[in-house]
């Protein structure tokens, strides 16, 4: 009988993979809004969890992969803004509150609470999103967060004030499949 | 014995189950070093910095008379400057075609970088590495001399070549070395330049120390091999400025293209330094416009 127990107990993380879906190319825009200058960065190699058993949030961003659509312009957002050589990644990782009962073909409201971290700066976060059981058994999530540049370390010189924003909005589409 | 067994077996199912984030992973795990120097040029050399596909790069580069004049002459600008256009074209994001027209014997000038490889961020190709040539025609009108003693067509010609061999040391240090020939057809003394051989073989030095986020401090030493001429030497400062990379500097002689700084007419460092200004803007080509 213990010997059962003991076995069982390797087998939860295994039998949880039934609520696991992944995502490796889940699209991220941002977009930035000053007066002088309006330019969207893009990437479509987000990846991500949603563990439906666990209540376990987690997503990662290549941060090497954005691309604003001038090279310039991209080597001075990894050189001197997030500094990716030595922050290369974006980082989520919470819970959702409350985890939704989803229902093939419907769509719910979700918020999520966790912990983002960029430039090294980890700060705790409230993400507003939507997620749909698709009737494929595939999972759609959507949010659109802001980000301020200063409260991660972000400093934006007087010179470029005008063409780079203080403000950054962000934009996530990502389907997840469940894991096999 | 058992017990401690199972309890570290219990330990080890629970961290299974509570540690199940995703493991961090790179796009590109031989991400490029970027940004080895500010620009495509670094007072008056080329670098390693490489163009991408459908862009230009334009320089605007001056080099004024010598500051020893005073504010007389106001430290050599009513000297006259010599100026070089310069149009770059990125056919591949390695492969780069330009040409450039100096004023100084009218000289203008086709050439091309190749970037064979680049520095990687996890060591892997420690340093990159590039190749330039080019070849220059003088344009000047010499027709005021007896029809003898005029240049034709060939005796025109100058050309050079370079390899580029750089690194960025730290975040704050990069350093290129930029073995280099030039060969002139004929080097007539009615060309502005000091030497008369045809060969010259030069070992060009670039540095750069950033002091701050978006400027650096810049060197340029070429010392010559294979002549007794005095060596090029130039200290400057980079500002990045939005798009705009500016280049100010004080150099030894004014010589722009790459065979006229190998050829001489350098003056004494720190005596007679001349001041000399870059602008370089990178301009996407053939972009879709966004909304």
């Amino acid at each position: 009988m213990r010997r059962l127990i003991f076995i069982a107990w390797f087998f939860i993380p295994i039998l949880g993979f039934s609520q696991e879906y992944l995502t490796k190319n889940g699209s991220v825009v941002f977009l930035s809004k000053a007066p002088l200058n309006e330019f969207e960065g893009k990437s479509n190699s987000l990846n991500g969890l949603i563990d439906l058993e666990k209540n376990l949030l987690d997503f990662y961003l290549d941060l090497n992969t954005l691309n604003t659509g001038i090279g310039l312009r991209d080597k001075h957002m990894r050189e001197n803004y997030l500094e990716t050589e030595k922050f290369p990644f974006a980082e989520f990782t919470g819970k959702m509150e409350p985890v939704p009962d989803l229902k093939a073909g419907q769509s719910y409201p979700v918020r999520a609470r966790g912990k983002f971290k960029i430039h090294g700066v980890e700060r705790e976060i409230l993400v507003q999103g939507t997620i749909t059981m698709r009737s494929d058994k595939r999972l759609d999530l959507n949010s659109e967060f802001t980000i301020l540049l200063n409260d991660y370390q972000i400093e934006i010189p007087k010179l470029v004030f005008y063409e780079l924003a203080p403000e950054q909005k962000v934009t996530i589409n990502a389907t997840l499949s469940p894991k096999k | 014995m058992r017990k401690i067994f199972l309890f570290f077996a219990f330990l080890l199912g629970l961290t299974s189950t509570s540690f199940s984030q995703l493991e961090r992973q790179l796009a590109n795990e031989n991400q490029a070093v970027e940004l080895i120097f500010h620009a495509p040029r670094h007072i008056n050399l080329l670098t390693v910095e490489p163009l991408e596909k459908k862009t230009m790069h334009f320089a605007i580069m001056h080099t004024f008379g010598t500051l020893n004049g005073g504010i007389e002459n106001l430290f050599g600008l009513d000297n006259g400057a010599n100026i070089q256009f310069s149009f770059e074209f990125g056919l591949s994001d390695k492969f780069s075609l330009g040409v450039s027209r100096a004023s100084r014997d009218k000289v203008y000038q086709a050439f091309g970088r190749y970037h064979l490889f680049e520095q990687t961020q996890n060591g892997k190709m420690p340093f990159s590495l590039s190749l330039a040539g080019g070849a220059g025609v003088i344009t000047n009108n010499y027709s005021f001399f007896p029809v003898a003693e005029q240049p034709v067509f060939g005796d025109r010609l100058n050309y050079f070549g370079q390899v580029m061999l750089a690194r960025k040391f730290s975040g704050k240090i990069s350093f290129q070395l930029s073995p280099t020939f030039a060969y002139f057809n004929n080097p007539l003394p009615i060309f502005q330049i000091e030497g008369d051989q045809n060969f010259y073989l030069a070992l060009g030095m670039s540095g750069k120390w950033k002091v701050t986020d978006r400027s650096s401090l810049t060197l340029q030493y070429i010392p010559n091999l294979n002549s007794d001429l005095r060596s090029n030497f130039g200290i400057g400062w980079d500002v990045e400025a939005g798009g705009h990379v500016f280049q100010m500097y004080f150099v030894t002689s004014q010589a722009l293209t790459e065979p006229y700084l190998l050829a001489g007419g350098n003056g004494v460092p720190g005596e007679e330094f001349r001041l000399g200004f870059n602008v370089n803007r990178i301009f996407a080509l053939g972009q879709k416009k966004r909304k």
